[in-house]
């Protein structure tokens, strides 16, 4: 290590027992002697102060405990490109001594493991033939870079770089607007938790004219601005993990024109709307978006469905866990509402929706909200509709169901009394024709209750022996018409008797 | 040389041979008119693709016109799932002598598809398979795609496998056979349909991996995101093991696995030959590239059962042989560090008998996932077969759910009528138990 004690040290990516760090200082720390390097730890807990020792500041660190001195010689700086690649893939001792190497063992027997030879040979045989410009994908993450000219030193060497994985290296980014070096043939681009801020992004995309999906997952990313030139080619955006992201900043990138595949969880959203689109239209904004995924959010009001309605493209949606969908029970439910709601919609939760399902859940929302309908001015006479402004907004596809599969009829909308005792009681009046001076009951009396038993109870009531009663009972709804009720052995039922029905007694 | 013919039997077979052709075909880079992706490439590429043709020759046989076709037999003794494939995206892929369906079904009953139906269908299947295997000119062995709760897949199956080993005596059979799952049934009669074919199938197979519908549907519902699981999605996973276990034998690689070798490694005792099956990383497309898989991570995960294909507790077992099989950006040196790992786990047990051999094949070219699918691509993948003593956990459900039926002997008069007798049922359970005992057996300790 001859270079620890110059300025460009400071900034560098090292490590130290498998913890990442950077190193902020480099020097002496007297009263011991000696090079020291001060290093800010990734892990914030790990180091023992920031960054000062006895009384003087050093460096600074963002944390209390993040900072450390270490002898130089402990550190890892790591290798570069070439030397990481032949180390990985190239035998570099002698064949005999790997051989030792690949003896291990479980529990008390040596594992054998069988024919490494011929692999190591051929892989070497790639570097050989100087086959690395044509290497298409590199994944350098969780790797020691900490700069992205650092990343684009390595990435001009390949020239048919296709996709670039630079995840988990704190990147430091030039403030620049100029960036050297594109990357022409690169459709694929991983900064996930980089550290990485959105003018960077629009920086660094500015060198790749043909990037295609884009990943900036924990980044705490705020989109602070529109992307004009650059992004317009992307197809994929992954900004899960970005608490920061509100729905307001999704305005700024609404207008990309080939975004196709849009992941958003575990973002904090709780809405999205599109102001420029009224009930029933199709938004200007995010055209070509097939996919959105919005799993692990706060998404807790229907209306949110209502608003993808508006998105002009949209196929396929993810909505798990969120408080919405949380409760188990009520998934079958949600998942009917979301499918009504979202009329093009093909798969959700990555289950295709078949027709059946469709038409399912549409006949389920048309029913569920029939009788809101009604009472916001629902008619299945297109002259007497008038339904209000309030229904129109939270239900806007329900005039479009009424019209597919017609207006919801008034049986349908009668909702079923549960099956309690106590609603199938029949409550009936009790009128004696010949004692007019008797006061009318009125009782609840069971539809299965036999005749029999109804004169068992009047008998008591009145204190008239059983045989003496005869009982015929009349209807409001045939005024008039009286009806016997002779046969002891059969039940009220059996004789129609209905809810609000008079019982005619007479000895 | 080397040629494998796939016999893809009933529903299940056959929906999971339309995935596993589509995979194939992405992965050798072939039009779903047969005809090779002609690529604009580099030379680099040019020179991967000629070395590649010699290789897929063992899976898809070229014609004079330049087409590829598989080698593969659809057969089903109902016309719908095969009209499916007649007219769905790949009907070109396949010659229509491939695809054969009767007309009456085995309506899960295994004396149809073995007795009844099935024998009207046989001669003509085997007739099939000769012309394919003619086409070969040096024929290793046959796969055989089915179910076990199926009519068609245990009753036909059974059959087809007798006469296949009268035939071709000498020629490796290895089975992907779908295992009713524990607590979702498709059939009631399962059990019985499940008992009677492993009783006819066991000593004309020489090892089958095994696939629980049910462990895959909850990998599917938890790990990838899907809400309900569709036969679909299901496929889509256990094709990637299917995948990754024929690897080497579609593509050139150092650590080449012949059928032959896959039953040396994996199988102790003739009938000790139904591996576990385990799949890693798996990882939903919604999450790509979120988190990194090393050779380490990957191994580990096999060993853990929310990783594996057949609901059964290996801890409670132990290991008698071990298969891993990589694919993608791996090198031994990572492969050695990984197993060393592994043996600090306490709940990797192996027999007292066998030597701790895990037989390693590395395959560099990457693991593909179809577009549109659940999975995300990943750099790197393993699957592992490991012929557990554990696995007999599941042939104990069968056998329980099997007696408590055949106690009242209830619907059985379904398979009397169709010619069997109450003999067979008994001496089919009876071969089961003993190979529940030989699974304890092998397993004690000195």
């Amino acid at each position: 290590m001859s270079d620890t004690l110059t300025a460009d040290v400071i900034g560098r990516r090292v490590e130290v027992n498998g913890e990442h760090a950077t190193v902020r200082f480099a020097g002496v720390v007297p009263p011991v002697a000696g090079p020291w390097l001060g290093v800010e730890w990734d892990n914030p807990e790990r180091g023992k102060h920031d960054g000062s020792h006895e009384g003087t500041v050093y460096f600074k660190c963002r944390h209390p405990t993040g900072g450390s001195f270490i002898r130089p010689n402990k550190v890892n700086f790591g290798t570069d490109f070439l030397t990481a690649i032949k180390n990985r893939y190239v035998l570099e001792d002698g064949p005999e001594e790997d051989r030792k190497e690949q003896i291990v063992t479980i529990g008390n027997k040596p594992v054998e493991t069988i024919g490494f030879d011929s692999i190591m040979k051929q892989q070497s045989e790639v570097l050989d033939n100087l086959k690395i410009l044509y290497i298409r994908k590199v994944d350098l993450s969780k790797n020691l870079l900490s700069s992205w000219d650092e990343v684009i030193h390595i990435a001009d060497q390949l020239r048919h770089l296709e996709v670039l994985n630079v995840s988990e290296n704190k990147l430091k980014f030039p403030s620049g607007s100029v960036l050297t070096g594109t990357l022409s043939a690169l459709k694929v681009l991983v900064l996930n938790q980089t550290g990485i801020t959105w003018a960077e992004v629009l920086r660094c995309a500015a060198g790749c004219p043909g990037l295609e999906e884009l990943y900036l997952e924990s980044n705490n990313i705020f989109i602070s601005e529109r992307p004009t030139d650059v992004l317009q080619t992307v197809k994929l955006l992954d900004l899960s993990s970005n608490q920061l992201i509100d729905e307001n900043q999704l305005y700024l990138i609404a207008h990309l024109p080939r975004l196709e595949q849009l992941i958003l969880s575990d973002t904090g959203i709780s809405s999205l709307h599109f102001p420029d689109a009224g009930i029933g239209c199709k938004t200007s904004m995010f055209p070509s978006l097939k996919y959105l995924v919005v799993n692990d959010n706060q998404i807790s009001q229907w209306s949110f469905f209502n608003e993808l309605e508006k998105l002009p493209s949209l196929q396929a949606l993810s909505c798990l866990r969120n408080p919405l969908t949380k409760e188990d029970k009520e998934a079958e439910t949600a998942r009917l509402l979301i499918i009504a709601s979202i009329g093009q919609l093909k798969t959700l939760n990555k289950c295709e929706i078949l027709p059946e399902e469709r038409r399912r859940a549409e006949l389920d929302y048309r029913k569920a909200f029939g009788n809101e309908w009604k009472q916001a001015g629902g008619h299945k006479d297109p002259e007497k509709n008038r339904l209000s402004e309030e229904f129109l907004t939270a239900h806007p596809r329900y005039q479009f169901l009424c019209l597919k599969y017609g207006a919801p009829e008034d049986w349908e909308l009668k909702t079923q009394q549960p099956l309690m005792l106590k609603n199938q009681l029949l409550t009936l009046k009790i009128k004696y024709p010949h004692q007019l001076d008797q006061k009318v009951l009125e009782k609840q009396l069971p539809g299965s209750m036999t005749i029999q038993k109804v004169k068992g109870l009047l008998s008591r009531l009145l204190k008239v022996p059983v045989s003496d009663l005869l009982l015929s009972y009349e209807s409001p709804k045939k005024p008039g018409r009286e009806i016997e009720l002779e046969n002891d052995l059969k039940s009220l039922q059996f004789y129609s008797v209905e809810n609000g029905d008079c019982l005619l007694v007479r000895w | 040389m080397r040629e494998c013919l796939s016999i893809h039997i009933g529903q299940a077979g056959i929906q999971i041979g339309d995935a596993c052709w589509e995979l194939y075909c992405l992965e050798h880079g072939i039009q779903p008119n047969s005809v090779v992706l002609d690529r604009q490439q580099d030379q680099l590429e040019n020179a991967k693709m000629e070395h590649t043709n010699a290789s897929f020759d063992t899976f898809f046989c070229e014609t004079r016109a330049g087409k590829h076709v598989p080698r593969a037999l659809f057969v089903d003794l109902e016309p719908t799932v095969i009209d499916g494939i007649r007219t769905g995206q790949h009907r070109s892929l396949f010659h229509p002598e491939q695809l054969l369906s009767g007309k009456e079904d085995a309506a899960n009953n295994y004396a149809r598809g073995r007795y009844s139906v099935g024998s009207e269908v046989i001669d003509l299947v085997l007739e099939r398979t000769r012309k394919l295997a003619e086409q070969c000119g040096g024929l290793q062995g046959f796969l055989i795609f089915r179910s076990f709760g199926g009519g068609t897949g245990s009753g036909f199956t059974s059959l087809l496998m007798e006469r296949l080993t009268g035939e071709y005596s000498r020629k490796t059979k290895l089975e992907f056979s779908v295992y009713p799952a524990p607590r979702i049934s498709t059939a009631v009669v399962e059990p019985y349909n499940s008992v009677l074919t492993t009783h006819s199938t066991t000593e004309h197979t020489d090892c089958t991996f095994m696939v629980d519908n049910e462990a895959v549907y909850d990998i599917c519902h938890r790990k990838l995101g899907v809400e309900c699981p569709s036969h679909a999605s299901i496929n889509r996973l256990v094709v990637q093991v299917v995948s990754s276990i024929t690897a080497s034998l579609r593509f050139e690689g150092p650590l080449n696995v012949d059928l032959i070798e896959f039953q040396t490694n994996l199988v102790p005792y003739p009938r000790i030959h139904f591996p576990m099956t385990a799949f890693a990383p798996i990882v939903s497309a919604d999450k790509a590239y979120h988190e990194q898989f090393s050779v380490s991570d990957i191994t580990t995960a096999c060993f853990e059962s929310s990783n594996q294909l057949v609901k059964c507790n290996p801890r409670l077992g132990k290991y008698m042989a071990c298969c891993l099989l990589y694919r993608g950006d791996v090198v031994p040196k990572e492969v050695n560090a990984a197993i060393a790992a592994t043996k600090s786990r306490h709940s990797v047990q192996f027999v007292d008998w066998c030597p701790t051999g895990f037989k390693v094949g590395i395959n560099n070219w990457p693991p593909m996932v179809m577009p549109g699918g659940d999975l995300a691509k990943v750099h790197r993948s393993i699957c592992m077969l490991s012929n557990t003593t554990a696995i007999v956990e599941a042939w104990a459900r069968l056998d329980h759910k099997f007696d408590l039926m055949y106690a009242k002997r209830a619907f059985l008069h379904w398979y009397l009528r169709e010619g069997m007798e109450e003999a067979e049922f008994l001496e089919a359970r009876e071969d089961l138990a003993a190979l529940e005992r030989d699974y304890e057996e092998v397993g004690q300790s000195f």
